[in-house]
């Protein structure tokens, strides 16, 4: 092979590895791709944490936002996952049961490992849209990619389950379509104190993101999970322009003063 | 004993509501307070603790009937710094010695803890405002 032939296989094997990037675009046409990208900029959180108080105390408001939201989300689950649901429950009534004053630390707590979809999470977050990539930052210490350069998802031997799976998105006109798998196989369920319902491995979530106007940003959302769901589960999440703020801080840091620790299994709160 | 009267039932039932696939409830489950209940303490500020991932008051509740006994001491946690500064609070909002009246949902297992419902600074007036659209922090 002369140095030509060896050169021109190189480029080929650069080219041909998986992770390289769909679009690589020069400076001038990647200004040209900003300006046909949204203006998601600004912070914003659920709808949902709109009106807590000092003690995080939910409005009247909000917990009606919240049931209606937790209704349309409610899972139909297939026989062999209904049962697996139903223990999971079964056993934390039971360990409520036993000690009403402790309960049960059902879920880790959002201390900076908030689990999918973090959108839906508590706390102010912003948005970086680029070409390449749409990232999520949120103040409880999450981070979400979402690449749209064109790239597939990785192929199977290379994924595995993880806190945000992996996403990749494209743009119809202004809204960024979401598809998400490889993560943790759960979901949360909001009955009790809290607790992960298992999934297979072909859940799948699929966003649909979009401004609605100035102030006002929706989530079109849909779990599916041909294995353990009779159904998809769909919902629409509303997120509300932060107004009264204009920092990010962070708030998941948990280590400084944590004083509601997890002792065998249940939440105890250190008073002194 | 502190001065602790039940008040009127709030009915602010916290169910981390039923968000599938995310908790909704921030940092950790309230269960171990009891919301149904309210209790007022009114002391002098020992510690006001700025910190994450919850800000507490540290409180020295005297016994109006045993003015001789020593005041017992509550923590009353409440949000992370950044919910309470969108609310008005700032680091320096209390401080040691400080006289307050707080109302709180009291820990279930009776311990002298309780989640925050308002604070009533030295000047009469509660402290922070509670969060609204559109709203600016002063």
């Amino acid at each position: 092979m002369n140095l030509k032939s060896a050169l021109i296989a190189a480029l080929v094997l650069f080219t041909c590895v998986p992770f390289t990037r769909a679009q690589n675009l020069n400076s001038k046409t990647r200004v040209a791709a900003f300006a046909k990208l949204p203006d998601w900029s600004g912070m914003w959180e659920s709808d949902a944490f709109v009106g807590q108080a000092d003690g995080q105390q939910f409005s009247e408001d909000a917990l009606k936002r919240m049931k209606a939201r937790a209704e349309s989300m409610r899972p139909s689950f297939t026989p062999e996952y209904q049962a697996k649901y139903d223990e999971i429950k079964k056993s934390i009534q039971a360990a409520i049961a036993a000690d009403p004053n402790h309960p049960p630390s059902t879920h880790q707590p959002l201390c900076g490992s908030p689990p999918f979809p973090a959108t839906a999470t508590p706390g102010m977050f912003e948005w970086r849209v680029t070409p390449e990539e749409t990232t999520f930052i949120s103040t409880v210490g999450a981070v979400r990619h979402i690449y749209t350069d064109g790239r597939s998802h990785p192929s199977k031997d290379l994924l595995w389950p993880t806190l945000m799976g992996d996403s990749i998105g494209h743009w119809e006109g202004e809204t960024l379509v979401v598809d998400t798998i490889a993560t943790r196989r759960r979901i949360y369920i909001g009955e009790l104190t809290g607790f992960f319902a298992p999934m297979s491995d072909q859940l799948q979530f699929t966003e649909r993101i979009r401004m609605v106007d100035h102030d006002q940003m929706q989530i079109d959302y849909t779990v599916e999970d041909p294995i353990a769901l009779t159904k998809p589960i769909h919902s629409v999440i509303t997120y509300v322009r932060v107004t009264d703020f204009d920092r990010m801080i962070e708030e998941a840091d948990c280590e400084e003063n944590e004083r509601d620790p997890v002792v065998n299994g249940r939440f105890t709160t250190v008073t002194h | 004993m502190p001065k602790r009267h039940n008040l009127l039932i709030a009915a602010l039932l916290c169910t981390c509501s039923l968000m599938i696939a995310a908790p909704a409830c921030a940092h950790h489950s309230r269960a171990m307070f009891d919301q149904t209940k309210q209790i007022i303490l009114v002391g002098t500020v020992k510690d006001f603790q700025w910190t994450n991932p919850h800000c507490w008051i540290q409180v020295l509740v005297p016994d109006p009937t045993n003015p001789q006994a020593a005041a017992a001491e509550w923590g009353i946690e409440m949000g992370a710094p950044v919910e309470l500064m969108r609310k008005g609070w700032k680091p320096g909002s209390l401080n040691p010695g400080d006289k307050v009246t707080i109302i709180a949902n009291p820990l279930r297992d009776g311990q002298p803890g309780g989640l925050v419902v308002s604070v009533t600074g030295p000047d009469g007036k509660i402290i922070g405002h509670p969060a609204a659209p559109g709203s600016r922090a002063p």
